[in-house]
């Protein structure tokens, strides 16, 4: 009886196939932020003048997972009637109207000079990192262990005529 | 009656002789058929010569029953992963390898258990898709109930699990990517990945494929939320992500340890420092990923 040959195939190309992105970790991180930014726009109320026209986000800095973020929200989000406008900024002007800006980590010695320029406006003034709510920032992120928080100035958001809701000033870390 | 008693007696072998000779005509018979590739006539000689109490244990039988069952797999059924000729011819080869004191057969038994054992493998290989994974499975099993005929050490047969059981997370994988609804695909994949880290826990690939997993579940997590999410439930949304990256960090840092210079497995956990904002570590792995890439 004639011997038969036989082969094996294998199953090696199927080995490594889950595949992993860099840029998810990042997309989450500005993910949080632009939740967190567009819960600002619901608890905070703005002067009935910066309640006309587009609703503007200036971010100062480059941070370009963010810039998308936010850009994705935009275009699908609106703040009551006002359309969401993404304004990708380097410095801060006088001319400008702003809603909120968000002042990005490497930009943070720009914040002197934001907060001049924005007397006597309605800006809500955002930033992300540590000690900024003590040094004029409305809203500060800061990171608690893993998970990204907020810290709340309420003197510092009412100096710029804006109101916030308790609500959000209970779900913050207070700073005075 | 001494008489009747030897008549009955003479009776009784002859019947015995004509009765043996029958069943070994029936071998010889199945054998010819064999030859002739009348394969239908062929098994239905030596199935009845192999009921019989007279060839039940013959050596000689089950080997022709083998080969004619073989002859039948390769024939007729070699594109049908259930074929039952496949299993009658490796049943007759485990049953030849028990009787037979003889080294020729013996050879030919494992030969024959070889090849049909290598062919479960094959279809196991064939059949490794998003839409036939299950037929893979039993085609596996099948492999795996043979395979220890022939060699009775674990390492090769481990070996080989842990090859289809890649192949098989990998699978289940691609069916959850398909419909990220379907999460039964992947506790599937996880614990297919966990069998193969049960039976060698430095698996690279194992290893580095769980951590990607559950690095991928806690990203989902957060970039698949709404942009209306209160910040309550945005900070559930984030302690559940957090528990899950920590979930994928050991998992990445095996692999990491096993092969520090792979590309994947950098890039993998620098992720997932960057995401439990360990950005000093993230950055350190980038650096060294940077100079891989410069190299």
């Amino acid at each position: 009886m004639k011997k038969t040959i036989f082969i094996l195939l294998s199953f090696i190309l199927f080995t490594t196939s889950v595949a992993f992105t860099f840029d998810l970790s990042e997309q989450a991180n500005a993910k949080i932020k632009a939740i967190y930014i567009y819960n600002f726009t619901k608890y905070i109320e703005w002067p009935e003048l910066y309640k006309e026209g587009n609703f503007v986000v200036g971010v100062l800095g480059s941070n370009s997972a963010l810039m998308n973020e936010l850009s994705k929200m935009a275009d699908s989000k609106t703040v009551g009637s006002q359309k969401l406008e993404i304004k990708n900024i380097s410095s801060c002007t006088t001319t400008d109207k702003y809603n909120i800006i968000y002042v990005l980590p490497d930009n943070s010695a720009q914040l002197t000079d934001v907060i001049n320029k924005l007397k006597g406006k309605s800006t809500l003034i955002v930033t992300d990192k540590v000690g900024l709510a003590k040094q004029g920032a409305g809203i500060n992120f800061f990171i608690d262990g893993p998970k990204t928080k907020i810290e709340l100035n309420k003197t510092n958001i009412e100096k710029y005529k804006l109101k916030v809701a308790s609500t959000l000033v209970e779900m913050a870390i207070a700073v005075k | 009656m001494l008489n009747l008693k030897r008549i009955l007696f003479f009776v009784l072998l002859l019947m015995i002789t004509v009765v043996t000779k029958a069943q070994e005509s029936k071998v010889n018979a199945a054998y010819n058929f064999l030859m002739k590739k009348q394969l239908d006539s062929a098994k239905a000689a030596i199935d009845i010569a192999v009921t019989n109490f007279q060839s039940a244990n013959d050596d000689m039988a089950w080997n022709v029953r083998a080969y004619v069952y073989k002859e039948i797999y390769k024939v007729k059924e070699k594109n049908n992963p259930q074929s039952t000729a496949r299993i009658e011819s490796l049943n007759s080869f485990k049953k030849l390898l028990v009787l037979t004191t003889n080294p020729e057969y013996k050879q030919t038994a494992v030969n024959g258990i070889k090849y049909l054992t290598s062919t479960f493998y094959n279809d196991a290989s064939d059949n490794m898709d998003t839409a036939h994974y299950k037929i893979a499975i039993a085609m596996f099993e099948k492999y795996k109930e043979y395979y220890p005929l022939i060699d009775t050490s674990k390492t090769n047969l481990q070996k080989k699990d842990i090859e289809f059981l890649l192949a098989l997370a990998s699978t289940y994988t691609e069916k959850f990517k398909a419909n990220k609804s379907k999460q039964e695909f992947l506790n599937l994949t996880k614990a297919t990945y966990s069998k193969v880290l049960a039976i060698e826990s430095n698996n690279i690939s194992a290893n580095y494929n769980m951590g990607i997993l559950y690095y991928n579940q806690a990203v989902d997590l957060i970039n698949q939320s709404d942009y209306d999410l209160d910040i309550v439930a945005l900070s559930d949304i984030q302690d559940n992500s957090i528990t899950l990256f920590k979930q994928s960090l050991p998992f990445m840092e095996k692999a990491y340890s096993f092969d520090p210079n792979r590309k994947e497995t950098l890039l993998g956990l620098s992720g997932i420092y960057f995401s439990l904002n360990e950005f000093e570590k993230s950055n350190m792995i980038k650096q060294k990923l940077k100079e891989i890439e410069q190299k």
